[in-house]
């Protein structure tokens, strides 16, 4: 099993939620977040005073899937997300050791 | 043989009700299938250990008999002493295992009878629950002990049980943000659900418990039939669960209308939210009754309060009555004065007066629904400090319809959306709300928003476009077309002035612009940033439109405007502002070529914002005032607009410091300059406006003052009046207290305008400063082109584009310029 971590531009969360329903995941993992990489955050000028807009608003998606699939999703993942320009975002791909359904105790990828 | 009993006649008793519907039925049925179960695996496990010394008693909702079919059991295991109770271990075990294995969830306490008579503070639901005790079984003697106690336990604790009961539940309305009208209600918990009608039970049993004898748990007949209505649906939802659910889903709402009421759950939600509000209204009612009572503090307060009563209402303990409530059949505005008045003191209405409006609906109705002018009198129920209050006040007695019939729709109206918490008339009274939250928000996210909050004026077409924002929701059809078509009647009816007509316009009909830009569109997008700035055309309008954004966003349910939200918001804000302000020097109008070809000359070469600030009778009003000029150079008129004055001044020969002079002129008069603007057209035609306050009232008490203020503009634009002359005598005004003074800030930006170099302002408001700063820039040998002059406040924000030689501003110019306007923002 592959965890798949990805952080996104807000805007383009719902387009990513449709594409990745299309493939059939449905389960995930949601949070707002605040970050950056090479997009580095900008000074705004208002009213005379400078405002640091230096952590931008980004989104983060987490889904454990099976690893055969995992190429699938992250390619699903990667086009609904893409503009092409910075800022953009990353997925990072883990090994999940295990996976347990808390209600009835289903181990491994039957708990996905 | 218990268990199997005890599990096939839950099943019948489940049956029958959902073949007829009977919940009292059902309730007493369980209870007395459950008492038969108790009684038996009792006897049959405790009473051979303990043949004397022990009862067992029913208590909490199993005591009153009010029994739902997977709601705990709550058993009291009353012992004589707590030798004998540790003694019989062994027996509760197995006692308790039996019941267990019929199905109950069972919920009990072992006791002494003199433990059941002290005041828990650290467990109020123990006292709560031997409220409604009921003998079951075993030591007839022992209960009566304990029932020969308790009433003068209550008589002796009164004070201390209500208060701890009344804490108890504020909490639990506290968690459900003090509101009943929830989409998917809990009918155990939320405020007017099952547990408000029993505190209400509780309360009067508590109240009339004498010493010798225990007092009734009784609500009255109308809320027994709320009670009927709310235990049909719970008893339902366990029916179906097969558990202790009391969430009433929309899953649950569907299949509960189906089985009983034609397939329609928004006719069985309002009939649900109806209910509700009578028990929780009279919760609240109580609950206020006594807190009240047990508060020295609070009564002297609420004597100081009293003083407020006046002429047509009384202020008795907190709440406000009519005098004379017949008058509102005569006179159906005086129902708008209490409103008026609830806005502006904070002071509830008496369940007394709730009940005359509610009365009076039919005639208040018909007398609201004549065309009348009725704004000016809404706007301080719209804007005063306990405005929302006033607002709930009318929602409650049903004023808000009776005077905007347009928001019937919308009433208790539930529209499914997994995000949305309340219904849609709770959800724009909680929006409102929220704006007005924004007032003490001490969150450094929330910081801006609160500043854009108390910069706002007028603040009522904001909260108005906020009433009807989501009036047309339930239609059928798109909702933000039919808002405006009931908005649109609403305001002709009321007679609203026609910019503050446009303003609400404008609002309801972007009131998605921000959402939609903030959900799917890229902040960082330069595009996406013009897209705004041109949907929203005017910094005036994005700052109304930003604060209505974040009210209905943060409306839906209490958690949605998270810090990153709020900072996306701003975010926004932040770019189209600049975008907006950037705009002002370099877009140019596009004339519309079926326009008159005067006007089309007129146009020519003004910035797009003269436009979009200026309807066209304002347009025609200028170009009747170029045609005045032509005979002396000059044409200058003054109006009185509400609160304020306009001065406009039209020139074709400019000069430097010429809208400092007029500035200098207004001061000099002891007006106040609240907003100035600067535009020129091709022909290099000037056409300022300043809008200015009269602090003194010199113009209104003296109308001939204004022809005087107007003789003297158009002398000073002339160059025949010096207006250093004229403020030689000006007065000097009193400086603000040391805590509000506000930090002067002088910041230049060449980046902003294509031709033109962007000064920004920030400085404490005082008379004449717009006239100091102009004529520091004229000094400096500067060129105003645009001006944009805001105040708020004590603070005055003020941009100009300026140029010098037709060029932008270079570094050593930039520096001589902010040396000078330092010094002129500099207290005297």
């Amino acid at each position: 099993m592959k965890k798949i971590e990805a952080i996104i531009q807000p805007f383009k969360l719902d387009e990513v939620k449709e594409a990745l329903k299309g493939i059939g995941i449905d389960g995930m993992t949601i949070t707002e977040v605040r970050g950056h990489g090479r997009q580095k955050g900008h000074k705004e000028v208002y009213r005379g005073q400078e405002y640091n807009v230096d952590l931008l608003p980004k989104v983060k998606l987490e889904m454990v899937v099976a690893s055969e699939r995992s190429d699938e999703v992250i390619k699903t993942l990667a086009g609904a997300a893409r503009t092409g320009k910075i800022g953009d975002g990353k997925i990072f791909v883990y090994d999940v050791a295990e996976a347990i359904r808390i209600r009835n105790d289903d181990r491994g990828e039957s708990a996905l | 043989m218990i268990v199997e009993k005890a599990r096939s006649s839950l099943g019948t008793i489940q049956d029958s009700f959902l073949a007829t519907g009977d919940s009292l039925t059902a309730l007493a049925e369980r209870t007395a299938q459950v008492d038969a179960v108790v009684t038996q695996a009792a006897e049959k496990f405790l009473f051979p250990a303990a043949a004397s010394g022990l009862a067992v008693l029913a208590v909490g909702g199993y005591g009153r008999r009010h029994l739902f079919p997977y709601s705990d059991v709550d058993l009291l295991l009353l012992f004589e002493s707590e030798r004998l109770a540790l003694n019989s271990r062994e027996p509760i075990a197995a006692f308790l295992q039996t019941l267990w294995d019929s199905g109950m969830r069972v919920s009990h306490s072992v006791r002494t009878p003199a433990e059941c008579t002290e005041v828990h503070n650290d467990n109020i639901e123990l006292n709560v629950s031997l409220l409604d005790q009921r003998y079951l079984v075993g030591d007839r003697p022992l209960y009566a002990k304990l029932a020969d106690k308790m009433p003068r336990f209550i008589t002796a604790n009164r004070d201390s049980l209500i208060r701890n009961l009344s804490q108890l539940t504020r909490e639990r309305h506290e968690k459900f943000a003090n509101t009943f009208y929830h989409l998917e209600p809990n009918v155990k918990e939320t405020p007017g659900s099952l547990r408000d009608y029993q505190l209400l039970c509780w309360l009067t049993q508590m109240r009339e418990t004498e010493p010798g004898r225990p007092g009734q748990a009784d609500a009255g007949p109308e809320l027994a039939k709320a009670f009927r209505f709310l235990a049909r649906m719970r008893c339902y939802l366990h029916s179906r669960s097969g558990r202790d659910n009391n969430v009433l889903s929309f899953e649950m709402q569907d299949a509960m209308a189906d089985q009983w009421r034609d397939g329609d759950p928004a006719k069985w939600m309002r009939e649900y939210y109806r209910h509700a509000r009578a028990i929780y209204r009279a919760a609240l009612y109580q609950l206020e009754a006594n807190e009240a009572q047990s508060s020295s503090l609070f009564a002297q307060f609420r004597d100081w309060r009293s003083r407020l009563s006046n002429a047509d209402f009384s202020v008795h303990r907190e709440r406000a009555h009519f005098r004379a409530p017949q008058r509102l059949e005569l006179e159906p505005e005086l129902a708008l004065r209490l409103f008026e008045f609830v806005a502006r003191h904070g002071i509830r209405l008496s369940f007394e007066a709730v009940q005359q409006m509610e009365a009076r609906h039919p005639q208040l109705r018909e007398h609201f629904a004549d065309p009348r002018p009725l704004w000016p009198a809404l706007i301080p129920i719209l804007t005063l400090p306990h405005a929302p209050a006033a607002l709930s006040s009318m929602h409650e007695t049903g004023a808000l319809t009776a005077v905007f019939p347009e928001l019937e729709g919308i009433e208790c109206l539930v529209v499914r959306d997994f995000y949305h918490r309340y219904t849609v008339d709770e959800h724009t009274l909680v929006a409102i709300q929220s704006l007005w939250s924004l007032k003490d928000a001490a969150e450094p996210g929330l910081k801006p928003f609160s500043d854009l909050w108390a910069e706002l004026a007028p603040a009522a077409p904001l909260v108005f476009a906020l009433l009807f924002h989501d009036s047309g929701k339930g239609k059928g059809e798109e909702h933000v077309e039919a808002s405006l078509r009931l908005a649109e009647k609403a305001m002709k009816r009321i007679q609203m002035p026609p910019q503050d007509q446009e303003a609400v316009r404008f609002l309801i009909g972007k009131h998605l612009a921000l959402s939609a830009a903030l959900q799917a569109r890229d902040l960082y997008d330069p595009q996406t940033v013009r897209d705004v700035a041109h949907q929203v055309e005017t910094v005036e309008r994005l700052k109304a439109l930003t604060l209505l954004t974040y009210a209905d966003i943060s409306a839906v349910n209490p958690n949605v405007m998270t810090p990153w939200r709020a900072q996306s918001l701003w975010q926004l804000y932040l770019s189209v502002y600049n975008e907006l302000t950037r705009e002002l020097e370099t877009e140019r109008i596009e004339i519309d070529p079926s326009a008159s070809p005067e006007r089309r000359e007129f146009l020519q070469g003004f910035p797009t914002r003269y436009l979009r600030t200026h309807r066209d009778s304002e347009i025609d009003q200028h170009m009747a005032l170029e045609e005045r000029s032509r005979k002396r150079g000059v044409a200058v008129d003054i109006q009185r607009i509400e609160t304020a004055y306009q001065l406009t001044m039209v020139t074709a020969s400019d000069r430097a410091g010429l809208f400092a002079a007029v500035a200098g002129t207004l001061s000099s008069f002891g007006m106040n300059i609240l907003k100035a603007e600067a535009f020129s057209n091709r022909r290099g035609l000037i056409l300022d406006t300043f809008t200015f306050a009269d602090p003194s009232r010199t113009l209104e008490l003296n109308p001939t003052e204004i022809d005087r203020l107007r003789a003297i503009a158009e002398r000073v634009i002339a160059g025949k009046t010096e207006v250093r002359e004229l403020l030689k005598n000006r007065p000097k005004p009193a400086l603000p207290s040391r805590h509000a003074r506000i930090h002067a800030a002088v910041a230049f930006d060449n980046d902003a305008g294509t031709s033109a170099t962007l000064v920004e302002i920030v400085a404490e408001d005082r008379p004449g400063l717009l006239y100091d700063l102009a004529s520091a820039i004229a000094q400096a040998g500067c060129n105003i082109e645009v001006v944009l002059i805001d105040t708020q406040a004590h603070k005055a924000i003020d941009v100009f584009y300026v140029t010098a030689s037709g060029k932008k501003l270079d570094a050593q110019r930039q520096s001589a310029l902010e040396r000078a306007l330092r010094r002129a923002v500099e207290p005297a």
